[in-house]
């Protein structure tokens, strides 16, 4: 059953700044949907839409088939974990939980009964009579999650809610979510700009780039088959080697030097791309390119290698290598490398299609 | 970005109150002060006439009214200059104690919450010719004192009085800024080899520059309008019109006088100069925000 | 400080204490010359010491009368006085926080310029328009009241903008999330705001009951009554006998009492005091 639906919908703000186009997308219950992009993309506008905090100047949004675009967010039976937590600084963990049921005039009891339960989910329970103030960043985390799940909404929504606890405290949060989320079924809108972040918790991830949705897609589909450059380059860690080319009839020109045998019925510019991970170490004659190495940095489990091809021509074109297991090779010596035809991606250079 | 409630007449209704209180005693008299300037009123307000630019013109033809404008600038700058002087000494001394600091500023703020007529009255009588302390002191010391008659004496004693009370509140300004100076600039200066004294003058008293013009602004708005009672509890702007600022002019024209169109006349010129000082005082504190 | 220089340490105390004596001094004086009866006065001096007449001159100008032409006690005029620093401080209180929540929370039309006539009262203190507003008060016959003595003093544009400062640090999140739990205006205002200003409340509190309770001129002018008579400006009133008839032992007496409760209240509170103080001036 789909619960979520944007159709066409835009933000046009009163300066006449047309921050999100149109965005479609919808979403199915129970679905764990994630906006990513990079900052300034328009995905915490598009999620503040959502939640009635922002005004829909353009198209319709519909939760279970209800039309919400004039609805205030209380009516709209969603909740909102927000970045910095905003939990109510005068009230105890207690009370910021049962404010939102308060509110809507649920009796007393049932209050406690659920904020107990949710506490409880949540490991909680000890803290309920702290105020805010007093707890770490992950406890408070856990609080404003906590306070949203009282609730028992239609729709989570979660603007960066990861982005403030450091680094090991992230990973372990972002496991409790995915897991919690599974387990209560709630339909989520979940908005970062972490990749790691977007890839391991989305069942559907929305790229967005300049308030347009570049791709719609399981995680899986968007590494494997990314549809515009941009997605290629801002999906992936290392990100994708993009590199200027043209499709000839002697197969892909890189550059001046390197032309890579491919029968295309495309002919002009494209951009040419392989991701780090699928260059592979050869030896001289079965090379594609030569790799000048500039820098290498050693992770142990893998090893990037940073360089430029196509020294020649002094186009020097960069390029990032992804080698499973410790390497060391020197400084400014060559390594030969070939890119396996099934794993390029080609876009248009004027379309900025995947070809 | 501010996120704000969609109701649309909630916010007038929490705004009336407020509106009504400054339409009704302050826009207006403002109206009718700036009305009652162009026009001249018999003493006993049976008939009046519009006279133009007459009472302004009066005005600054009128000497007393220079005088009373210097007398207010003598004032004025005399109550800021000494009240930061001696706040500014207390303050460097409070900074440096490290015990009974608190103690310290307990027993020095205290006389912000004297209202300014009494403070007159206290020093009033210290200074009395005939009984007070002071007075027989400076007797005995070769000083004639009398400010009833005296109009230099008499203006040296109002400036006292309100400088006494004016000290607390520079106190606490500068202490607060120099507890905002940073400790590792002190420090490196006294490893660049400054005395305690050179360093003051050095570093930290051009560092509390914005504390010390802000103190002025507030100090010279103090000595022109808050003083009023200072000056009507004990001089009455006498001798002769020696103590007479502008706004306790305003008073005794319009009250005592009864010329309500040259009154009027002097609001409105005050009014100008009020406005003038709050647009340099947000202009600073527009500053201050910004380099904060 | 940085050098252990002993004899700049004992130089900071010695002014310190210097100066604090010289604050204290004039209240000093007050207080032994409230000790002694009125007939130790114009013989050329006033006493240096306490003398034994303290204990009935205070109690005649407290629940008595305060002397010198007044014939309440001061004990009367202090609840006077009292009436008028609450009403004018709960006053300006309630409708800063009112209007402050309107400009920062809503959006309406003319919203800066309401802004811009709040900020207009900053401009004019009551002593320079203080004939047309007498004029005002008398034509609204609200001379001789404590509407009179309180009402035209809670415009004030120094509350709002400490209220709208205040209000507009709280982060944004906090209000989004007040909305998506439910809460309409009211209850934000009572549930959120309220309670997170409380401190910008009570150290606006402690400055506004100074202010009320040192009002001077505003009530001298509309008072004539002496039932609403307040004690600081009491004092003026008692001056205005002839000299020689000037009981002084009373007037001291009454002036320190005029000045002890917003002092008690600088001294008890001094924390909200400094708060107080340090941001209105923001």
């Amino acid at each position: 059953m789909t619960d979520v639906v944007l159709e066409n919908v835009g933000k046009t703000y009163p300066n006449g700044y047309h921050a999100i186009p149109s965005v479609d997308l919808s979403i199915e219950e129970g679905e764990f949907i994630v906006l990513v992009g990079p900052s300034g993309c328009g995905k915490s506008t598009l999620l503040r839409m959502v939640a009635g905090l922002e005004s829909i100047s353009e198209g319709e949004l519909r939760i279970r088939g209800e039309r919400m675009n004039e609805k205030e967010p209380a009516e709209r039976d969603i909740a909102m974990v927000f970045q910095n937590y905003a939990l109510y600084p005068h009230m105890t963990v207690y009370a910021n939980m049962a404010y939102g049921l308060k509110n809507r005039g649920v009796p007393k009891n049932q209050i406690e009964e659920k904020v107990t339960h949710v506490a409880d989910m949540l490991g909680l329970t000890e803290l309920l009579q702290r105020k805010p103030g007093q707890l770490s960043g992950g406890q408070r985390q856990r609080v404003a999650m906590g306070r949203a799940m009282v609730r028992d909404p239609k729709v989570f929504l979660f603007d960066e809610p990861l982005s403030n606890l450091d680094a090991k405290l992230r990973v372990q949060m972002r496991v409790e979510i995915r897991q919690l989320q599974r387990k209560l079924g709630t339909t989520t809108l979940y908005v970062t700009h972490d990749q790691v972040e977007a890839m391991t918790l989305a069942d559907r991830l929305v790229v967005l780039n300049k308030g347009k949705a570049e791709q719609i897609g399981t995680p899986m589909d968007i590494y494997n088959q990314p549809a515009t450059p941009f997605v290629a380059a801002f999906i992936g860690s290392p990100s994708m080697n993009l590199i200027d080319a043209n499709v000839t009839e002697q197969g892909v020109k890189i550059s001046d030097a390197v032309t890579l045998p491919l029968s295309h019925e495309h002919r002009g510019e494209v951009v040419w791309g392989i991701r780090p991970e699928h260059l592979v170490v050869c030896d001289e004659k079965n090379a594609d390119f030569a790799l000048r190495i500039q820098a290498v940095e050693s992770l142990g489990a893998e090893t990037l290698i940073h360089g430029v091809i196509d020294e020649k021509s002094g186009k020097n074109e960069p390029m990032v290598v992804r080698l499973a297991g410790p390497h060391l090779p020197d400084i400014n010596s060559l390594i030969w490398l070939t890119a396996p035809v099934q794993h390029w991606h080609l876009f248009d250079a004027k379309t900025q299609q995947r070809l | 970005m501010t996120v704000t409630f969609p109701q649309k007449g909630l916010p007038w209704l929490l705004l009336l109150p407020q509106l009504l209180v400054t339409a009704i005693f302050f826009l207006w008299p403002a109206e009718q002060a700036l009305e009652q300037a162009f026009y001249q009123e018999d003493a006993f307000g049976l008939s009046r006439e519009f006279v133009g630019l007459e009472n302004f013109i009066d005005l600054f033809t009128d000497p007393l009214y220079y005088q009373s404008m210097l007398t207010t600038l003598l004032f004025s700058f005399s109550v800021a200059i000494f009240g930061m002087s001696a706040a500014l000494l207390l303050a460097v001394m409070a900074d440096r104690v490290i015990r009974g600091k608190l103690a310290y500023q307990t027993l020095l703020i205290w006389p912000y919450a004297v209202a300014p007529a009494l403070a007159g009255v206290l020093w009033w009588i210290l200074f009395d010719p005939s009984m007070g302390p002071i007075a027989l002191w400076l007797e005995s010391a070769g000083v004639d004192w009398n400010h009833y008659l005296n109009g230099n004496q008499a203006m040296i004693l109002v400036v006292i009085a309100s400088t006494w009370k004016q000290i607390s509140y520079n106190f606490l300004f500068f202490l607060a800024g120099l507890q905002a100076v940073p400790r590792s600039l002190i420090e490196a200066a006294s490893i660049d080899g400054a005395s305690p004294f050179k360093r003051f003058w050095t570093i930290v008293f051009p560092l509390l520059s914005p504390t010390t013009f802000f103190l002025l602004v507030v100090n010279l708005v103090y000595a022109f309008f808050e003083t009023f009672g200072v000056i009507d509890a004990t001089t009455k702007g006498g001798p002769g019109q020696s103590t007479t600022t502008l706004v306790y002019k305003v008073f005794e024209d319009g009250f005592i006088g009864l010329d309500l169109g040259g009154s009027a006349a002097q609001s409105v010129v005050l009014m100008g100069i009020v406005g003038l000082m709050t647009v340099i005082q947000f202009r600073f504190i527009e500053r201050k925000v910004q380099y904060s | 400080m940085i050098e252990n220089r002993p004899w700049l340490t004992v130089v900071s105390h010695a002014t310190l204490m210097i100066g604090i004596a010289l604050v204290a001094l004039p209240v000093w004086m007050a207080l032994v010359a409230s000790t002694h009866p009125a007939s130790a006065f114009g013989v050329g001096h006033i006493p240096l010491w306490f003398g034994d007449a303290g204990v009935d001159t205070w109690k005649t100008v407290l629940f008595e009368k305060a002397g010198n032409g007044i014939d309440t006690p001061v004990f009367f005029m202090m609840l006077n006085s009292l009436v008028m620093a609450l009403g004018i401080t709960f006053g300006k209180i309630a409708i800063s926080l009112l209007s402050a929540y309107a400009i920062v929370f809503f959006r309406f039309p003319f919203r800066n310029l309401c802004f811009w006539i709040i900020f207009m009262t900053l401009m004019l203190p009551v002593e320079v328009r203080i004939v047309p507003t007498y004029e005002v008060i008398a034509n609204l016959n609200l001379l001789n009241s404590y509407t009179g003595l309180t009402l035209p003093l809670i415009a004030s544009a120094t509350a709002t903008f400490l209220f709208r400062q205040c209000f507009l640090s709280i982060p944004g999140e906090l209000v989004e999330a007040a909305r998506i739990d439910g809460a309409g205006p009211f209850r934000f205002f009572f549930d959120i705001l309220l309670p997170l200003s409380r401190t910008n409340i009570a150290a606006l509190f402690v400055i506004l009951f100074i202010y009320g309770w040192n009002q001077y001129l505003w009530p001298l002018l509309i008072t004539t009554d002496d039932a609403y008579y307040t004690l600081v400006m009491s004092i003026k009133r008692m001056l205005s006998v002839t000299d020689g008839d000037i009981a002084w032992n009373q007037i001291m007496a009454t002036t320190l009492l005029a000045m002890l409760p917003p002092v008690a209240v600088v001294i008890g509170m001094q924390k909200l005091f400094v708060k107080g103080l340090v941001d209105s001036e923001k």
